[in-house]
């Protein structure tokens, strides 16, 4: 069969494949030209812009300061009504028109970046040792253990998020900034551990034991052998490995927006995202702009993940 | 350096029992062979010796120290395994020296050790490699020399030179003996090839499903091996094992009556009228063209042996020959003229035969 196609089916195959792909596609791409379209394009179904527009992300990054919005018609209309006191007339005016909250992106940036990076780390080692222990040392109650890991993955998410929360209260970490921030940095670590465990310790399971027998015969430890031996062995599936948590940690709305809801200052982006769509500073091309910043460290990593994961490190050390 | 002292050992893995009751000492600076049929326990018991599994029951003892609860980390062994086990993310250079630089050897002692091992092993080409780029042969070289760089006190070979060629083995084997020679370390060598278990062994341990069969110089093994088995895994082409029956100072295979110069062995039997049935054990290469034979030795005959094929090798000539109903392998030398369907007289000392129990395998004593 192999390489028998003829030409048609090579190109059917290809058009399938680009429509796949184009649908995929689509949505970012449509959120990339909006984020670069001026306000009388927005209606335009063209994806392209009719005049580049790149003023949401400079505003975004912080490159040139917000713009104000106009305050609505309905608004005016509304202020003009004598009924209203000056006090009550300039607060309506000053949420319309401070910028100052529009959208510190740098900062929700940086929240989110050690959030996400933290839960990763600690993610990562702990996941090292875990799957280490469950794929070569053999201990009591390890079936059990090992179901249960799968177990807390299966379950997860929302279910777990009123009670979670409710501990955190009653133990007085919700309280403070520091508190809610461990809190959600836990569970990050446990939401991403059976995931990191199970991967990490699929890999580990394809290094040979002998390995770290010889490296036990050179003068090894079990636990100076895990770093001489398995971990520079598996650095592509760690790098997955970080890539993964990472990932999770960053896109994650619902722990957040329960934990961090007081907190302004700490929103991390798809906190911020949300706000900002609720927000009077609602504007398409912001909106876009936001959401293509918060894509681009992901989309960044998996690209960096792919390049990674090219197998065979372990090869050629003992006759099969 | 030390010596090495097995007593009683016992393995499991879970429920089947592997090594049965081993006892086994092994002198400081020995070199000892295990030599073994596929499967029969060599390696375990190597990897007993290493720590890399738990001893049933027993005890190991390395020097005077016991060893049974020493990690194997610290019982400073250097060991070639039957896999090479090399670490595949290290080149050639870097896995060679990964033990020396472990125990913080100083550096000068590392470069000059690893030069003379390189050297020896004829590895210079291939430091930078990493162990993918390296043929089989190759890399067994490298799982050697990151055992013998190491100032280890003992020396444990997992069957090293099984993927290389008949030259660079019999190269190696004459390598091995000489680094022996120089370091005096003690050595267990692990092997089934039972050429290389006689010529490098100073002693011999044959094993067979766990059990110890016989221990001795290889020639002790060679030329008296207590049983059936050893006598026939010893040697190569093997032992012939033929049915016979034992008289009174002789032997009658096949109507041919071997008289046996150095009396009959089981002799405290009440021997039978029509004699006991034994085997009786010859080595294809003890035999003689009675054309050939020297007048002043007192040798057995057989006679008119048929000759079903011939095989030259040389110097050696190796015939498939029938004598009554039982077939054996004879090796003589070039001078026989006898051709294939042709019958032969065939002269052999009964000093250098064997006669086993029927039903044990043991030699009769
Ligand atoms: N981890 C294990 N679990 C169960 N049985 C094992 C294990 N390791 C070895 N065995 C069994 O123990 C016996 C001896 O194995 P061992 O590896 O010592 O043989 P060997 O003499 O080295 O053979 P070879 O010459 O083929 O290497 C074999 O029957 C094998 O099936
Ligand atoms: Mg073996």
């Amino acid at each position: 069969m192999l390489g028998k196609r003829t030409w048609v089916e090579n190109g059917l195959l290809a058009a399938a494949i680009f429509v796949v792909v184009a649908f995929c596609l689509f949505p970012f791409v449509q959120i990339l030209s909006t984020s670069l379209k001026h306000q009388f394009d927005w209606g335009n179904p063209s994806l392209i812009p009719v005049k580049l527009n790149w003023n949401a992300y400079g505003e975004l990054l912080g490159i040139r300061s917000a713009e104000q919005v106009d305050v609505p018609d309905s608004v005016k209309r509304l202020l003009e009504n004598p009924s209203i006191s000056e006090s009550q007339r300039r607060k309506i005016l000053d949420r319309y028109q401070t910028t100052s909250d529009v959208f510190p992106f740098l900062r929700y940036f940086l929240n989110t970046f050690m959030l996400s990076a933290s839960a990763a780390a600690v993610s990562l080692c702990l996941s090292v040792f875990g799957a280490y222990a469950l794929s070569r040392l053999r201990f009591t109650g390890q079936t059990v253990i090992q179901r249960s890991i799968l177990f807390v993955y299966m379950v997860g998410g929302v279910l777990l998020m009123v009670p979670l929360y409710q501990m955190s209260v009653k133990i007085g970490l919700a309280k403070s900034v520091g508190g809610s921030l461990v809190s959600l940095l836990l569970i990050y670590i446990i939401q991403t551990l059976p995931v990191s465990l199970y991967m990490l310790g699929n890999y580990f399971r394809t290094i040979p034991y002998a390995l770290e027998e010889a490296a036990a015969m050179d003068g090894c430890s079990r636990v100076e052998a895990v770093f001489v031996i398995i971990i520079p062995l598996s650095v592509p599936m760690l790098m997955t490995v970080f890539v993964y948590c990472f990932i999770i940690a960053w896109n994650e709305f619902l722990f957040a927006s329960v934990f961090l809801k007081q907190f302004h200052q700490w929103h991390t982006l798809p906190l911020a995202l949300q706000t900002l769509f609720m927000s009077k500073n609602a504007i398409w091309d912001r909106i876009m702009a936001a959401s293509m910043l918060t894509m681009i460290p992901v989309v960044v990593c998996f690209l960096f993940a792919m390049r990674n994961l090219t197998g065979g490190l372990a090869e050629g050390g003992v006759k099969e | 350096m030390a010596g090495i002292r097995l007593e009683n050992i016992n393995k499991k893995f879970g429920k089947t029992e592997v090594l049965h009751q081993v006892n086994l000492e092994i002198g400081d600076g020995e070199f000892v062979v295990l030599v073994g049929p596929s499967g029969c326990g060599k390696s375990t018991l190597l990897r007993l010796v290493a720590g890399l599994e738990d001893i049933t029951a027993g005890n190991i003892f390395i020097g005077d120290a016991l060893m049974n609860r020493i990690e194997p980390q610290h019982r400073n062994i250097a060991m070639v395994f039957q896999n090479y086990a090399l670490y595949p993310h290290k080149n050639v250079r870097e896995n060679i020296i990964f033990g020396l630089k472990r125990a913080h050897a100083p550096k000068d002692v590392i470069e000059s050790r690893l030069s003379k091992v390189v050297n020896i092993l004829g590895l210079e080409d291939f430091l930078a490699r990493k162990p993918a780029q390296l043929s089989g042969g190759q890399r067994q070289r490298v799982a050697m020399g990151r055992a013998l760089v190491r100032d280890a006190k003992v020396f444990l070979f997992d069957e090293p030179l099984s993927n290389l060629d008949a030259k660079l083995r019999n190269q190696m084997r004459s390598e091995i003996r000489r680094i022996h020679r120089e370091y005096q370390t003690t050595s267990v060598y692990v092997t089934h090839d039972q050429v290389e278990a006689m010529t490098l062994g100073e002693r011999v341990v044959v094993i067979r499903d766990g059990y110890i069969e016989q221990q001795g110089t290889p020639m002790e093994i060679y030329l008296h091996p207590d049983n059936i088995f050893v006598a026939t895994f010893i040697g190569a082409p093997s032992m012939n094992i033929l049915d016979a029956r034992l008289f009174d100072g002789y032997v009658e295979l096949e109507g041919c009556k071997l008289v046996m110069e150095n009396g009959t062995p089981g002799q405290h039997r009440e021997l039978p009228k029509t004699g006991l049935p034994v085997k009786l054990g010859i080595r294809p290469d003890f035999f003689i063209d009675r054309r050939h034979a020297g007048d002043g030795e007192a040798l057995a005959v057989i006679h008119n042996a048929r000759i079903d094929l011939i095989e030259p090798l040389g110097f050696d000539k190796e015939l498939d020959v029938q004598i009554g109903s039982q077939l054996m392998k004879v090796r003589l030398d070039l001078r026989t003229q006898a051709t294939e369907g042709d019958t032969i007289d065939l002269c052999v000392d009964m000093r250098r035969t064997h006669l086993f129990d029927i039903d044990t395998g043991q030699r009769l004593q």
